[in-house]
Formats: structure tokens, C-alpha cells, sequence
């Protein structure tokens, strides 16, 4: 599908031609150095996302599913390959760059790794000083009722992670990665702590997210609950993809 | 908003019990280095104290008196000789020297400075001029320096005290204050002082200029009135002299400095040690920010108010220890060892440098934070 819309990346640089295609991964590989030598995680990855889809990374441990996650988070240097994250191409962009990409990406990992020292409020608060338009005081507060509302958490605004149990904070941490309406969302396992009702609360909070911003989301999970809202889920092994799986919704 | 120093102080604030513990540390640091440095100034302080107490435009002294503590008098015809110059006003002698004095409380003899002028003509800001002047006006009167440390006793207004083994009036009080080489002070007339040393010769002239007169204009005319064996020099320049002297003839300049720097030292290894702490505790979280998109100038700016906060925290308990350790110290040594706003100032910037370049160290840490460790 190639949807021939002109979009702006948000970077320093002109609009680019969007192809519907919110991440193209071409011919990846990574390797790790151990002591002398090399261990190889990912061998010539192919992948494309497209707008509002969500895409399900599975397959067993030591896969390279967390791997391909942080080099398409730009979190990762990319050694071989290609990978062009909603109109970026990332090989060999600067630091500065790479910050401006992930400002649109929404991170989902499986610690929570919020601040003990602040609330609910100011942690959407801190994650929103990232976002293009700064929302004012009142407008901050009306976004994260909203969010936390969507994930059964608007009572806990105020409260500190130390109030809190594990799921609500992988909650909050969840409402973090979307308080800025992410173009791209990268999750790892976000519902392992959660209840079959949080899971579906966050997902139901993802899918629509996805659809009502055109916005994607690849998420590494072993939860066969959420497998039938997905686009899609790839499986990899050995740091190949082995195989897809199409229309579950 | 929330700004990135707003974010490290709330990071720092979470935890008051830790929060106070570093303020305690940096503190510790703090007092350390004001001590040293009231110590430094106390003692440059004192030892110039006569040079502060002039009351006087110009002072007369031999020109082998290279500080105060050495006593070299010069001819007392060298101040009639300038008596009548233009400008010049008046002219007081100043003698000095010392006697044995005997504590009246355990009658042991201490060596004592005495400080002699001529009755009428006080030449030094130690007290009220008309009752100093009254006092010595009556024989056998002496003025107790209240200043002196208490090795003397407990001495007190109307008590008879011997001097050398003559018996003398105790008739009030003055405030001079002892240095590092003399304990304490009496102050006589100059008839009482020649009458026990006959001979004695000035060993200062303070000499007090006309209205209007210029100080350089008159000291020019007095220098050429006068042959080379004395020296005529202001007030403040003899202050500057007696610091410059004492800082290059004794190594106190290099043992307050030492002092001050281990303080130093110490304080930046303990704000290091308590932003490291911190940062370490917060690995994940930093590294979260880092992939949210935050920079590393952000988290430099974290880790900078920390450290600002913890040089201004540390400071404050520091100033208030330094304060009541100021108060021992200058009950104890009865030096003018006070705390000031220059000092305050000086103490300040060291702290708050010192916990900036330990700030700026720690930053390194948070740096490698890696986001993809998050995975």
C-alpha cells in the first residue's frame, strides 16, 4: 500500500514524502562483541509497519526481538542495514537527530522505571516537556485525566510509585509513553504485570491511539491474550523473522 | 513546567532524612574551611590591631621597625621637628613595651604589653577619649585592656595591681585585644611610663593633619624635613605592611590555605559521593529520560541543581556551626576571629564551586546511562 500523503518528521530538515509506511527495516544485522569475537542476535531483517498497524515481535529467548526493538527506538547504533523510522532513515544520524526521533516515539518497557519522588501528575507532567506544543497547566491536567482514565488510574493522579502496586505503576508508565501522542509506539511485554482487565484496558488504549493518530505500534509479548488485536504477528527466531501471521481482528 | 533543576531538587528533596545527612556533610566541609579562613584573618587581624586603632592621618615609626611587634623607637626630636610644617596638626607619641604583671587572683607575675601616650592626647580608638583621657590624668592610674585573655585574672575596676612591682590604680577599662604575641594590654599616661623607663623613646608618632590639608602633600614636606631613620606611612599602609609581613615571616598563609583546601577536598568528595549515590539509585530513570528524548544537557542541569541545592543547604548549617565554633574559638584565644560578609561571600562561592565541579564529575556517571539497557 502506498499512501502518497505529505507529512512533516518534526525534524530540522523539509517535509518528506510519506508511503504509509511508518517503519521500513531492510537487510539488519547486529552482532555482540563477546570477549574476541562476535555473537550474532539479528541476520538480514526485513520488516515494514505501516500507519495503524500493530505488529506483534514473538518467538523464543535470544530471538533478537528486543534487539530489533531498541534499534528501531533508536536506542541502539545500527551496524548493518537499514532502517527508516517515520521518514528517518537512521543509519548515521547524529545524536541530536536520534533524540528528535525518539521524542516521537512512545516507550513502553517492562520495568516501569518511574521517579519515587513524583507523582502521577508530574511524570505525565515531565514526559509532556517533550512534546512539540507544551500543554498548559489546565490542558496537562484535562490530557491526564483523559489517559489515566482510559486505564482506570484517574483516582491515583496524585499519588507517588510508592502508593501505588506494580500494575498501576506499569500503568502510569503506559499513559507516560502515550501522553504526547506518539507516531510510533515500541512496547516490551507491557502487560506481563497486568490483570486480563489492565491488559485489555491497555490495549483497547493502544488500538485506539493507533487508529485515531495514525500511529503503529510493534510490541515483543509472549501474552496469547492480546495476539487477536494485532495486525500481525511476526515470529522470529535465531534472529530471522521464521514467519507471519495475518488477520486476527 | 517542570524545569530540569526543579526536577533534581525534588529528586534530592524525596528523601529529608538522606537530604539533611548531605547537608550535614557538606557542612562539616563548609566549617572547616571557615574556621581556617577566620583563623588566617583573626590572626592577620590581631596582628595589625594597632594599625587599625590609629586615630590619625600619618604614623612616625623607626624605619628598622619593619613590623609592630619589633620595637625600635626613634628619637622623640624627630617629632618636634616637624611640628611646625604646613599641615601638620598635632603629633602624639606612642610608647610601648612591656612589664610583669601580677594576677591579683593567684599572684603569678605575666609578662604584659603596656601601651603609653601622653594624658589628654589619645592617639588610638580604644575607648572613650574623654574618660581615657580623665583616667590617665590621675597618677599611678593604669586602663585595663578588657580584651586581654583571662590568664590575668579577674580584674577589676579599682583594684590595685602591680606592675614590675609598683602599685598602680586599675581605673577603667579599654579595648585593644591580644595577638599571637602578647596576652593582653595596659594602657598609662606618658609621665607614667618615663617615670619608670627615664629614657624611653617613642616607637610611634600619629600625626593628625589640618582641615583640609592633603596627606600625600604634608607626608612629602615631612619625609624631606626629616633624616632616613624614620619612615612616615598612613594607617592603612602600615595595616598592609604588618599583613604582608606576617604572611611571608610566618607560614600561616600556607597552613590556613592547606587547611582550607583539605576542606575543600572534603566537601567535594562528599557532594560527589552523594550525587553518585544518587545518580547510581536512579540509573534506569535517567536512562528512561534519556530514551524519552531527553538530553544529556537536561540531565547535566538535574544533576547541577543537586548540586547547587546541596552547596546552599550545607552552607547554611555550615554558616550556623561556624558561627557558635567563630564564638569558642574567639572566647578561647581572644582573637578577632569574627565571621563577615567577605568571608561569608568567599566561603560561599568555594562551597558552592566545589560542589559544581563534584556535580560536573558525577554528571559523567548519569552520561553513560544507556537506554538500551532498559530493554
Amino acid at each position: 500500500m502506498t499512501v502518497a500523503l505529505a507529512m512533516h518528521d518534526g525534524l530540522d530538515r523539509p517535509p518528506v514524502k510519506a508511503t504509509g509506511t511508518a517503519v521500513r527495516i531492510a537487510g539488519v544485522s547486529h552482532s555482540f562483541d563477546k570477549g574476541d569475537h562476535k555473537k550474532p542476535v539479528l541476520s538480514h531483517v526485513d520488516l515494514t509497519l505501516k500507519h495503524g498497524e500493530l505488529v506483534i515481535l514473538t518467538g523464543p529467548s535470544g530471538a533478537g526481538k528486543t534487539t530489533l526493538l531498541t534499534l528501531v527506538g533508536t536506542l541502539r547504533k545500527l551496524q548493518a542495514g537499514s532502517i527508516e523510522v517515520l521518514g528517518t532513515e537512521l543509519l548515521g544520524l547524529s545524536a541530536r537527530r536520534q533524540r528528535q526521533i525518539r521524542r516521537r516515539i512512545g516507550f513502553i518497557f517492562q520495568d516501569h522505571n518511574l521517579f519515587d519522588a513524583l507523582t502521577v501528575f508530574q511524570t505525565l507532567k515531565l514526559a509532556s516537556e517533550l512534546a512539540d506544543r507544551r500543554p498548559g497547566r489546565s490542558e496537562m491536567l484535562d490530557r491526564a485525566v483523559e489517559i489515566l482514565s482510559a486505564l482506570g488510574m484517574e483516582e491515583y493522579l496524585h499519588r507517588r510509585p510508592g502508593q501505588l502496586s506494580t500494575g498501576q505503576k506499569q500503568r502510569v508508565a503506559i499513559a507516560r509513553a502515550l501522553i504526547n501522542q506518539p507516531k510510533l509506539i515500541l512496547a516490551d511485554e507491557p502487560t506481563a504485570s497486568l490483570d486480563l482487565k489492565a491488559s485489555n484496558a491497555v490495549i483497547d488504549l493502544i488500538k485506539q491511539r493507533i487508529k485515531g493518530q495514525q500511529a503503529s505500534a510493534l510490541m515483543v509479548t509472549h501474552d496469547h491474550r492480546i495476539f487477536s488485536v494485532a495486525d500481525r504477528v511476526v515470529h522470529m527466531i535465531d534472529g530471522q523473522i521464521a514467519g507471519q501471521s495475518f488477520g486476527f481482528p | 513546567m517542570m524545569t530540569s533543576p526543579g526536577l533534581g531538587i525534588r529528586l534530592l528533596a524525596f528523601n529529608p532524612a538522606r537530604l539533611l545527612a548531605a547537608f550535614a556533610g557538606i557542612a562539616v566541609a563548609v566549617v572547616i574551611m571557615f574556621v581556617e579562613l577566620g583563623l588566617l584573618v583573626g590572626v592577620l587581624d590581631s596582628q595589625a590591631i594597632m594599625a587599625d586603632l590609629v586615630r590619625g592621618d600619618l604614623v612616625m615609626m623607626s624605619r628598622g621597625r619593619t613590623n609592630l611587634h619589633k620595637f625600635n623607637d626613634f628619637d622623640r626630636i624627630r617629632l618636634s621637628q616637624i611640628a611646625g610644617l604646613s599641615g601638620v596638626g598635632e603629633i602624639i607619641p606612642i610608647y610601648q613595651g612591656t612589664a610583669g604583671l601580677e594576677s591579683p587572683e593567684d599572684e603569678v607575675i605575666r609578662r604584659i604589653m603596656v601601651v603609653s601616650f601622653p594624658a589628654g592626647h589619645t592617639p588610638l580608638a580604644i575607648g572613650d577619649e574623654d574618660e581615657i583621657a580623665r583616667q590617665l590624668a590621675t597618677p599611678r592610674t593604669i586602663l585595663y585592656d578588657r580584651r586581654s585573655r583571662p590568664i590575668f585574672g579577674n580584674i577589676v575596676v579599682g583594684e590595685d595591681v602591680e606592675l614590675d612591682g609598683a602599685l598602680y590604680r586599675v581605673g577603667g577599662f579599654v579595648d585593644i585585644g591580644p595577638d599571637i604575641v602578647n596576652d593582653g594590654a595596659v594602657v598609662m599616661s606618658e609621665g607614667a611610663w618615663l617615670m619608670r623607663r627615664p629614657n624611653a623613646r617613642p616607637i610611634m608618632g600619629v600625626i593628625r593633619l589640618l582641615a583640609g590639608a592633603d596627606v600625600a602633600q604634608v607626608r612629602e614636606r615631612i619625609v624631606a624635613a626629616l633624616p632616613d631613620d624614620v619612615s612616615v606611612l598612613t594607617p592603612v599602609e602600615v595595616r598592609d605592611r604588618e599583613v604582608a609581613f606576617t604572611l611571608s615571616s610566618a607560614p600561616i598563609g600556607v597552613l590556613f590555605g592547606i587547611g582550607m583546601l583539605a576542606g575543600l577536598i572534603i566537601g567535594a568528595i562528599t557532594c560527589y559521593q552523594i550525587l553518585f549515590n544518587e545518580i547510581v539509585d536512579r540509573m534506569k530513570q535517567y536512562a528512561m529520560l534519556k530514551a524519552m528524548g531527553f538530553s544529556d544537557a537536561f540531565l547535566r542541569r538535574v544533576i547541577l541543581a543537586q548540586a547547587v541545592l546541596l552547596s546552599c543547604g550545607g552552607f547554611v548549617l555550615g554558616l550556623g556551626l561556624a558561627y557558635s565554633v567563630y564564638a569558642y574559638i574567639a572566647k578561647e584565644t581572644a582573637l578577632a576571629v569574627q565571621l563577615s560578609l567577605t568571608s561569608g561571600g568567599i566561603i560561599f562561592a568555594l562551597a558552592a564551586g566545589m560542589s559544581i565541579a563534584a556535580g560536573l564529575l558525577a554528571v559523567r556517571r548519569v552520561r553513560i546511562a544507556d537506554p538500551a539497557e532498559l530493554y
